[in-house]
């Protein structure tokens, strides 16, 4: 009986001095974007209810599927909240980049961000690399040099390049000046991007773009264009406020699954050379 | 990437795409020989296509003067250095290729210039290649050199800013190989802009696409060459299509030029992209500078078009140069004249090998003037 207890002693008293002296657990990581329920969506990023809802930070991978691709890390992390309101919903994604990137000169690429859902909420899930044929995903994409237009920068050449001269544009020839429909006409004949309704060219009244795509080089316009963004940048990074509404098929008991992608513009980094996530459960609070 | 076959570098290479040809290739010859730099050509097109807004910087047809003009800056040199040594075995390059050369993650071997680049495109103009001693101009051949470069866009036959572009949003038209941008599609990643070796897609930052030369493609449609042919005073310029080597029509201006007489040759064919834009080389050069930059048919090119002035058939077609708006998808010599026909064989133009000639004395006996005030 002595020997049981002794080996008993040298059996609990190790284990009680191991656990003493281990380091406090970790914080437990949330595994899902969890959705917090709102009567009104918040716009700012600063709103307040933006600490009622869970934080959820995930590692950013280098899109190294599809050339051209990003080699080397960038973006390491995002931190994402999420608040839900009727059919719409709200993400505030916020990431690390002490530089802001707003121009959209020749050489300069602006900052941005996009989130990525499953264009019907349904079990079988797209490809999380921009979808695949047939089971497409919506994505709403975020670049700081809309938001600067949004937020009043001019859209002139003065306006990006304060000492630029420009001696004349066709179209503001003195005969047209009374008849802004020639005017436009003639503005048109050299700006085939805009003739055609390319979202790039304007005119921007919002910060982000409502996109569809079916799989890497299909990004097109999505069916929908309600979506709305407000970004703001501190100083250390961007805290963007992406709103959209809840993807076909939602259902709160199941929940559905996001992606996020980070483009930082000081490091080149446009198109398919961005940091980018997985898909992650989306989840509404019970 | 695919195995395609590049006949300007002798051999098959990789490609992002399968060989695909148009139905017809769009192809210029270019006579460096005449052209004066008076920018007719860059102004033409200036005014045509890109008086826009965002488009203040874009030279879709540019002149510079070589060995040290450039525009955007360094363009050839940089790539030129990038690419590493490029050896021609005979009529076949032995070494990489942009495509081949790309390296991990990229499609294309490319670099993307800066804003300033594109700030000074008159730097180096009528610079010569070197300081000009006492009494050198007595000295021939003159050591002290340069010449005109007019470029527009290529349209490659493998083209790289198509190749580069992740979305597709650049298209090689079917009915006549030019290479465009879909204005619809272009999402103004830049990719083009970094991948074109020759720097002719253009980012237009108030619009956010890329912008390139689209070859005049509504004048084309309608049988006219583009602005900057025929607002080209010197005559330099002749467009139309191109066969294949193997296909070469005698009766094809272009192809008479490139392909039967060998005397107009692709600029940096080692590059790999088939470009479309064929130069007849300066003759005054020096001939290392020149197989650099239009390969190794260069020396016999220059030899061909010096016999010119023995030769009715290669001088009658040059008098076609600028003759007509109108494209000559095919020519003729008939004696002294040279004429320019349709595809149905009809005149569109009758030039003739040498102009009349009248002698006017210094006195005018008609009018009893003197024509001259110096005896």
């Amino acid at each position: 009986m002595a020997k049981k207890l002794w080996h008993l002693i040298l059996v609990v008293v190790p284990v009680l001095t191991l656990v003493g002296c281990r380091p406090a657990p970790p914080v437990a990581r949330l595994m899902d974007v969890t959705m917090v329920i709102a009567d009104v969506l918040p716009e700012d990023p600063s709103d307040g209810v933006w600490q009622h809802a869970p934080e959820f930070t995930t590692p950013l991978l280098p899109q190294d599927q599809v050339e051209p691709r990003q080699l080397e890390v960038s973006t390491r992390e995002i931190r994402v909240r999420a608040v839900a309101a009727g059919d719409h919903v709200a993400f505030r994604l916020e990431w690390d980049d002490p530089t802001l990137d707003d121009q959209p000169g020749h050489e300069d690429f602006p900052d941005a961000c996009a989130i990525q859902l499953p264009a019907i909420a349904e079990p079988t899930l797209p490809a999380p690399q921009m979808g695949e044929s047939g089971q497409p995903v919506e994505i709403t994409f975020w670049t700081a040099a809309w938001q600067a237009t949004v937020d009043g920068r001019g859209t002139t050449l003065r306006d990006l390049y304060p000492g630029a001269t420009i001696d004349h544009y066709p179209h503001e020839a003195a005969p047209l000046k009374s008849d802004p429909i020639a005017q436009r006409e003639v503005q048109l004949r050299y700006s085939p991007a805009h003739a055609l309704g390319n979202w790039m060219a304007g005119p921007r009244e919002r910060s982000v773009e409502d996109l569809i795509s079916e799989g890497p080089g299909t990004l097109g316009p999505g069916p929908s264009a309600d979506s709305q963004g407000r970004g703001q940048h501190n100083g250390d990074g961007w805290s963007v406020v992406i709103s959209r509404r809840l993807p076909a098929g939602w259902d709160s008991a199941r929940g559905s699954q996001i992606a996020f992608a980070v483009w930082q513009g000081d490091r080149n980094e446009v198109g398919a050379r961005k940091m980018r996530t997985g898909w992650i459960n989306l989840v509404q609070e019970p | 990437m695919a195995r395609v076959y590049n006949w300007q570098i002798g051999r098959d290479m990789s490609y992002w795409y399968p060989e695909s040809r148009p139905e017809k290739q769009f192809a210029a010859v270019f006579d460096i020989n005449k052209c004066i730099a008076c920018q007719s050509c860059t102004l033409a097109c200036k005014t045509t296509w890109t008086s826009g807004k965002g488009q203040e910087y874009q030279l879709w047809n540019n002149v510079e003067s070589k060995p040290y003009g450039f525009y955007p800056l360094r363009w050839d040199l940089k790539l030129l250095d990038m690419l590493g040594e490029q050896q021609w075995d005979g009529d076949q390059y032995r070494g990489q290729t942009i495509f081949e050369a790309a390296e991990a993650g990229e499609r294309v071997l490319g670099w993307r210039p800066e804003e300033r680049d594109f700030a000074y495109p008159n730097v180096g103009e009528d610079d010569c290649a070197g300081t000009i001693e006492t009494g050198a101009d007595f000295q021939i051949p003159h050591l002290a050199w340069f010449f005109y470069l007019a470029r527009i866009c290529n349209h490659c036959t493998y083209p790289a800013c198509l190749a580069s572009c992740p979305r597709g949003s650049i298209y090689k038209r079917p009915e006549d190989g030019i290479v465009l941008v879909d204005q619809q599609r272009c999402r103004g990643y830049r990719e083009c802009v970094k991948a074109c070796p020759y720097k002719k897609v253009f980012h237009n930052p108030l619009v956010g696409t890329s912008e390139k030369c689209i070859a005049c493609f509504p004048k084309g449609e309608n049988g006219l060459q583009p602005q900057c042919f025929v607002n080209c005073i010197g005559k330099i310029r002749m467009a139309g299509s191109i066969s294949r080597p193997e296909d070469a029509k005698p009766e094809n201006p272009i192809d008479y030029l490139v392909h039967i007489r060998k005397v107009a040759l692709p600029l940096f064919p080692q590059l790999g992209l088939e470009a479309n834009v064929y130069y007849i080389p300066p003759i005054h050069a020096p001939t290392p500078f020149l197989y650099q930059m239009f390969g190794p048919g260069v020396a016999a090119a220059i030899k061909t078009y010096r016999s010119a002035v023995d030769d009715m058939d290669l001088a009658g077609l040059l008098t076609l140069f600028g003759s007509s708006e109108r494209v000559m998808p095919r020519w003729k010599r008939e004696g002294d004249w040279t004429i320019g026909l349709d595809e149905q064989d009809q005149e569109i133009v009758r030039v003739p090998l040498k102009e009349p000639v009248y002698l006017r004395g210094p006195f005018d006996e008609k009018y009893q003037v003197a024509r001259t005030n110096c005896p």
